[in-house]
């Protein structure tokens, strides 16, 4: 069987974003604390599923405007929402003091939000 | 749908299907609250991919209407589980 043109153009960025959405969920099991977690789920998760929308809007493509409207919309909140979601639970994540792994060299945000949640709070 | 799409949306659905495994285990084992927010957040994602290939499978656009409606609400827990985990509470 020979993939067609159509084919071909829908399964690339099909592959390409169920390969991304399997990395983030390896990523959030292997990584050793929170803040890499978020990482993995913020970034590498809004691209593979912004590809996988963006394959069916190109299969729905031929059948009208319906589903391609819908699609770059759902894109376009994938991309507003999520990064502003995992930045949220992150600063959340800093002010409930969870525990940076061993292994970090540098905590750049201690003179800001340390300071903001003793004050703020009370704690030590 | 010719046979080589189907063949490839098979196998990217039991990718999918496997990395919904995989994240359910950090739903499980996450030590604290936000790890367990994370997880669900990554859940809500990894369905969105599903129900998009699910639609190209069965040829049909009834059930788009989820994939950006489940973006939005994925985004409204985030932000509710965020807030609790700053201040405490929900409301003043």
């Amino acid at each position: 069987m020979m993939p067609s043109l159509f084919d071909v153009m829908v399964a690339v960025p099909l592959v390409l974003g169920t390969f991304l959405t399997l990395v983030t969920a390896v990523g959030l099991l292997r990584f050793p604390d929170v803040y890499c977690r978020m990482h993995a789920a913020g970034k590498a998760g809004t691209l593979g599923v912004s590809l996988i929308i963006f394959a069916a809007v190109i299969f729905f493509a031929p059948t009208g405007a319906s589903v391609p409207i819908r699609g770059l919309l759902a894109i376009a909140f994938q991309f507003l929402t999520t990064p502003a979601a995992t930045h949220l639970l992150a600063r959340a994540a800093y002010v409930a003091e969870y525990p940076c792994t061993e292994r970090t060299a540098l905590d750049e945000l201690a003179p800001y939000l340390g300071g903001y949640v003793r004050e703020r709070y009370g704690k030590e | 749908m010719s046979p080589f799409l189907q063949a490839v949306c098979e196998l990217c659905l039991a990718a999918l299907l496997i990395s919904v495994a995989l994240t359910i285990l950090r739903l499980i084992a996450g030590p604290r609250a936000a790890d367990r927010a994370i997880a669900l957040d990554t859940i809500t994602m990894e369905f969105v991919g599903i129900i998009c290939i699910l639609c190209m499978v069965w040829g049909s656009d009834l059930y788009f209407d989820t994939v950006w409606i489940l973006t939005l609400v994925g985004f409204l827990g985030s932000a509710a589980i965020a807030r609790y985990l700053e201040r405490g509470r929900l409301f003043r």
